[in-house]
Order: C-alpha cells, then structure tokens, then sequence
C-alpha cells in the first residue's frame, strides 16, 4: 500500500509542475489541403437536403470546377462538442455550419470574418445580427429561425371564437384561453421546459409585447436592464402562466422536442410558441391539424407601449474556418450555399423560411404567408442576444421558477450578474 | 519449465513472486529467483549486454503504451487545466479555472451528487443481494427470475433512458398506476427531490444483474451444510442469512461493492443524458456531465479539463480506499 502510494505520489507530482510551468498556445495547421474544401455539418445527410446540396454543389463547380467538396454530416447532438474538439486542434473543416447566436460567437476567435467577401449578397439575404459580432460578419444566413406563437383554429372555433381574430391583449388572451379550456379541455400553452428552452420561447415569443421598441432595442444592443419593470413582468408571466394553469402538466419534465409539439399536434394545447424552420414549425404542425387551421398571432399586447414584432434571427449559417488556406475560395462556396437557387430548393424540400428575401414564399398556406408578411419589420428574438451561459443559467432559474424554490427578484438578479 | 528457466540466463532477478503464487509453479520460481541471485553475484560481467537489456526492451511496448497513450495525456490535460479559454485561450491563468469550479453552483452540486451515490451503495448492493438469495433459497419460478433479472444489463443505458422517459413522464404509465391507488402524480424526472433518485433508481434496475450474477457465483461456493446444519438448529430464515450466508459471502460482497461503486461513478452518462440531461434545476449533475457539458455545450474546454482533474484526483482517492478496504479484509480471512 505504501509503495503504491509512493509510486501514485511519483506519478502525480510531474504533472502538476508541468502544469504550472507552461501553457502552450494551440499552433495552428492548414484544414484541408490539395485542392479539396471540407464542410461540416447536421444537414447535409438529410434527404431533405440533398436538393439544396445539389443545387450549391453546381454553383460552386461552375466557378470552381477543379476543387471538390466534401460535406461531413455531423450528428446534431455532438455537433459543437466535435467542433469544439476541432477548433482547439486547430485543424478541421473549411466551412461549417453553425446556429446563429451565442453558438456562433462563442466561436468567433476561429472564424475568419466575412464581411468583404459577402458584400454583394447582403441586400438580398436576411438575418445577418445572428452570425455578426463586434461589427464583422462570421457567417451566411441560410435559414431564418424565429418563433411565432401558434394556434390552432379549429379549437378556437370549437370554443366559439372568431379564429380569424385573436386576442389582441394579455386580458383578452386569458379570457379566450379559459373558453377553449371550458369548451376544448384543451390547455392554453404547450409547454416544455425539460432542457430549459421553455423559458427562451416565451421569453422571444411573448416579450415583444411587453417591451416598448426602445427597450427592446437596447436588449439587443446590449444594454439589458434586468431589473426594468417590463422585464419582470414577462418572468411574472412565466410564472402566471403556469399558477394559473395555463400549462400542461409536468412543464419541468417535459421535452420541448418533441414532447411540447405533440401536445399541440394532438389538440391538447390551443398555442405553442414554435420556430419558423425546421422542426416544431408550420409544415409539421399543418401535417397533424390541417395547415387551414395553423394560425400565427402576433404576442399579446401585455404592457401599453409595446409594439409587438415577429421575433427572428438568422438561423442557421455558413461560416469559415480562420485556418483555411485558400479563405476567397472558401467564400466562394459559402456563397454558393447561400446563393438564390440554393435556398429556394431548401425552402421547398426542407420546410424552412429561407434567407434569402427574393423567394416567393406566400404559396405554402395561411401560416407561412402571415410569417412572411411579418418578416419586414421583425426584430432579433430577444433570447439570441444572450450568451450561451446566461441561456443556460436562464433555464435552470426557470424551473426553479416553476417549481417555486426562487423568486422572480432573486432569478433576475442572478440573471443580471451573469450577463455582465 | 523448470529446464528453461535456469538455462536462460537473467540479467536482474525477476520480481519476488506474490503470496497469490502457491504450488509448484511458485516453488519453481523462487528456485529460480535464488538461482539468479547466487549467479549474478560472481558472474555478472560474463552476461552479454543484450542479455541484459533483454528485459527492458520485452516491457518497453507495455511501458511506452502506458507513458504515451495514459500518462502523457493525462499531464496534457493537467497542463491545459491551468490555461484559459475564450480570450484567454492558451494563456497560463494559474488556479483560475479551479477557483471558478468550485465557485460554480452546478459543479458543487455534481460534486454532492457523487456523495449521494455514495450513500446508495448499500442499496445498489442489497439489491442483487437479495434477490440472488431468493434465487438461491430456489423460490418458487427462481429459475425464471434468474435469466429475466439479468435481461436489463444487456440494453444501453441510452434504450434504457428512452423506456424510462416514456414509463415515468407526468402523464405516463407510472403516475396512472399510481392515480389508481389514489396518490397523487409524483413528476418523477421534473421534480428536482426526486429526479436524482428516479435516475439512480433506473441505473440499479439496469446494472443489478451483473451483481446478481457474481452474488449466485458466491453462493456456489457456500458450504451447504452449513446451512442445512444452522436449519437442522432451528434457525429462521433471517438469522440464517444474517450468521450464515452473510459472513460467507463477505469476499463477493466486497467485490460487487468495489464494482458497482465504479459503475454508478463512470457509467451513469447515458442514462443522465438522455432523462434529464442534468436537470431539473441542475439537480441531476454528475462530474462526468458537467465536464461534457462545459467542453461541448459552453464551449469551455480548459474549465472542463479542470473538472476531468478533480474527478480524476477524486477517483484516485476512493479507487485507493478501496483497495486499503479490500487489502485489510483480505487479511482478515
């Protein structure tokens, strides 16, 4: 025993001289050479996809047609750990996809910045906040992702409302939720809050009518005041919403993939607040009630002053590597993934409201066309502006907020502190 | 072997043979060990330098394999433990990343969740302990409990979570079950109270099986008799299990101890990852989660690293308590 002591001691005792010694800066080596461009991704293995990897493959070989590309489809749930593995190598794709937001600019310090090989593309895309910090673009919008709040009409009418005219206020949209409980059995919300993203839907969802427009642009700025009267009232609404019984059961316990949007797929919830792309969105929902009965609503008005917006961000992006070789012919293909034909046959094969502003989206039913039609005067969600850690803290306080064990003063504070 | 071993000359002695060396195999080695010894005395120099780096070049590739792919990234991650991230990527930061650790409410948290394991040990051990009593006591159907028990320790953690998620959800089969004796809905993986429990709780209905095979293995080696004797004087069934088959037992007791010990503290990822995902409320944090979580999620890999060497030193404390316990006990027998 002793002995083995000694020898663990022998062991042991190097590496923390080593460590306190010296701290080695990461060098960095070329991604992929010799003519070839890699691109990592979760998209790109999806049937989905192919037509819009098809179609960009194309634009890029009539420019390129010497360099291949090859398109690495990463499963979704290891994305940034494999990422981040890579980056801290040093080594690694060329080009690679990213969620616009805190995944993107915790990041930044290994993306080379974009701006100048964009330039061209920036009128006709949208959603650039979500890829851009510190004044430089990282990344390409192929996406835009936001967060609607959707109804489902045939309870309203079931309950003997007008769907075509839902409430306007917080008042108003209470009093609705408890004739569609009375007549439906239905709950008002959908709500999962399993992994903590609860909280970040209703905050971007519903705080675009709490918020006047100037504190709503100071939050985007950066300039978050958390304590200010209309941010408290929307984690007091968090916290209403579920007192007063307008949740389904177990909100701690539920998933919001894809547990919450089979609750409003069912016809178990009249609202959810949901994304534009992907999943949990318009085309999914419109494949269990009928896309007739898919309604969008802008945020009730809770607070006078509030102007309610749709709240949307890019959504997924391109970016590249900064240890790439050859950086204009890795634009170039981030251009050509990006490029009008591209994210047409995206928007069409993967139900997802493209960034790019030139596509006819209005033929897709009622809810893409009230999207659409939102989409000039819409603003960054507000839960995007946060870092990653903030989210994640953020969700942690919101179950505590659900389950009683903190208060809405105490959470802000500690909300206010990590965003510092 | 005998033949072989003093023809071969040895450049330094073999290592004295353990106390596990018994019979003729020993015996014959420690000839050979004296063998070695009286020879080198007189004769070392007329032993060709080959033969006498013989024995290091035949453990180099074990030692190489162990220096280079173990040690050499453990001081790696060490070393990379006291550099920052972010901003200050690559630079030395000293004791920042522990400082922040154990600032960090959610580390402290994982940190007392590993103490909580620790605590339903017992559990974890009486279980399969028990039940591969009844098995040995030949209860009625004990043949078919001895293959079903041993079925969940074939699923991956990951099937086993799925099933689970699905059993104990707010509105699942668990909570029905309960409705109908009239207690209320217990939010089993939403309740930060509750969730940890429910989660070790699945970890031993998945992993009891492979105890509950090494328990009956140790009852293959009880003396019956003794049994039937203690039976014969009258003994119930409590007593006989408590003054008989416990204290034979006690070598597989120790063992499943030290194995599932290592289970419930390297192997509960899967499961905490796909019920909970560390939640609610952070209630449900391992190290090993925490760790993944800051390197992947957050994006903070030197922080993580800092976690991977707390646990590792932790690890190294209890792995070393253990082999005292078992060393001490061993010598009791």
């Amino acid at each position: 025993m002793k002995r083995r002591a000694l020898w663990s001691t022998a062991l042991i005792a190097p590496l923390a001289l080593y460590g306190c010694g010296s701290a080695a800066a990461p060098d960095s080596s070329p991604g992929g050479g010799d003519g070839t461009l890699v691109v990592w991704d979760w998209k790109s293995g999806d049937a989905t996809a192919e037509s819009y990897i098809e179609a960009a493959r194309a634009d890029f070989a009539e420019q390129h047609p010497d360099v291949e590309v090859e398109f690495v489809a990463q499963p979704f749930d290891q994305y940034y750990n494999l990422l981040g593995t890579a980056i801290q190598s040093g080594e690694g794709p060329d080009v690679m996809l990213f969620n616009g937001g805190g995944q993107l600019r915790d990041r930044t310090d290994a993306l080379l910045p974009l701006e100048d090989y964009l330039a061209e593309d920036t009128e006709r895309l949208a959603g650039w906040e979500a890829f851009s910090d510190g004044g430089h673009v990282y990344a390409a919008p192929v996406t835009l992702q936001g967060h609607p709040l959707y109804y489902n009409k045939a309870l309203y009418e079931q309950a003997g409302l007008d769907p075509e005219a839902p409430a306007a206020t917080w008042e108003e949209f209470l009093a609705d939720c408890a004739r569609i409980e009375e007549a439906t059995g239905a709950t008002c919300f959908a709500m999962g809050n399993k992994e903590g993203y609860g909280i970040q839907f209703f905050l971007s969802g519903l705080g675009p009518g709490v918020l006047t427009p100037e504190e709503y642009d100071a939050w985007i700025a950066g300039d978050r005041d958390w304590t200010s009267p209309g941010v408290k009232q929307v984690f007091e609404m968090w916290v209403e919403a579920e007192t007063a019984g307008l949740n389904n059961d177990g909100v701690n316990s539920t998933a919001m993939f894809n547990d919450e949007f089979a609750l409003f797929d069912s016809g178990e919830a009249a609202h959810v607040i949901g994304l534009m792309s992907d999943v949990g969105h318009w085309k999914e929902f419109g494949e269990f009630i009928g896309a007739e009965n898919v309604g969008v609503m802008p945020a009730p008005v809770a607070s006078a002053g509030a102007v309610p917006v749709m709240p949307y961000d890019g959504g997924i992006g391109y970016g590249v590597a900064e240890w790439t070789e050859d950086p204009e012919l890795a634009a170039d293909l981030v251009r050509s993934l990006t490029s009008t034909a591209a994210l047409e046959a995206f928007y069409a094969d993967a139900g997802a409201i493209a960034a790019d502003t030139t596509i006819d989206a209005s033929g897709a039913g009622p809810a893409t066309a009230a999207i659409v039609a939102q989409l000039p005067t819409g603003r960054p969600a507000l839960h995007v502006a946060l870092s990653a850690e903030t989210l994640e803290l953020m969700g942690r306080l919101s179950q505590q907020l659900l389950s009683g064990s903190v208060t809405v003063d105490d959470a802000l504070a500690q909300l206010a502190e990590s965003d510092q | 072997m005998t033949v072989l071993n003093e023809d071969v000359p040895i450049g330094t002695p073999p290592p004295p043979a353990g106390p596990t060396v018994v019979g003729p195999a020993g015996e014959t080695a420690r000839a050979a060990d004296r063998e070695a010894r009286g020879r080198r005395r007189g004769k070392n120099q007329r032993f060709p330098r080959a033969d006498r780096l013989a024995p290091y070049v035949l453990v180099a590739p074990a030692v190489l394999i162990i220096a280079g792919l173990r040690l050499y990234p453990l001081a790696l991650g060490v070393n990379f433990s006291f550099t920052g991230d972010g901003d200050r990527n690559g630079q030395n930061v000293g004791l920042d990343n522990y400082a922040a650790l154990f600032d960090d409410p959610l580390f402290r948290e994982s940190m007392g969740n590993v103490g909580l394991l620790v605590l339903l040990l017992p559990v974890a051990v009486a279980v399969p302990g028990a039940l591969a009593t009844f098995v040995y006591l030949r209860v009625p159907g004990h043949r078919v409990y001895r293959s079903v028990y041993f079925f969940p320790a074939v699923l991956s953690p990951v099937i086993i979570g799925a099933i689970f998620n699905l059993l104990l959800a707010f509105d699942g089969p668990a909570n029905t079950v309960l409705g109908t004796v009239g207690l209320g809905p217990v939010d089993w993986l939403g309740d930060p109270d509750v969730a940890m429990f429910a989660v070790v709780g699945v970890h031993i209905w998945a992993t009891f099986g492979m105890g509950l095979v090494v328990f009956l293995a140790g009852f293959a080696t009880l003396d019956t008799s003794l049994i039937d004797a203690a039976r014969v004087d009258g003994a119930s069934l409590p007593l006989v299990v408590r003054h008989v088959i416990v204290p034979g037992l006690a070598r597989t007791i120790q063992f499943v101890v030290v194995t599932t010990m290592i289970g419930m503290l390297t192997s509960m990822f899967g499961l905490l990852y796909v019920m909970t995902g560390g939640g609610p409320e952070g209630s449900t944090y391992l190290p090993e989660y925490y760790i993944w979580f800051q390197q992947g999620q957050m994006s903070r890999p030197a922080l993580a690293s800092a976690a991977s060497t707390v646990l590792f030193a932790v690890m190294l404390v209890v792995g070393m308590l253990q082999l005292a316990i078992l060393r001490r006990s061993g010598r009791e027998d």
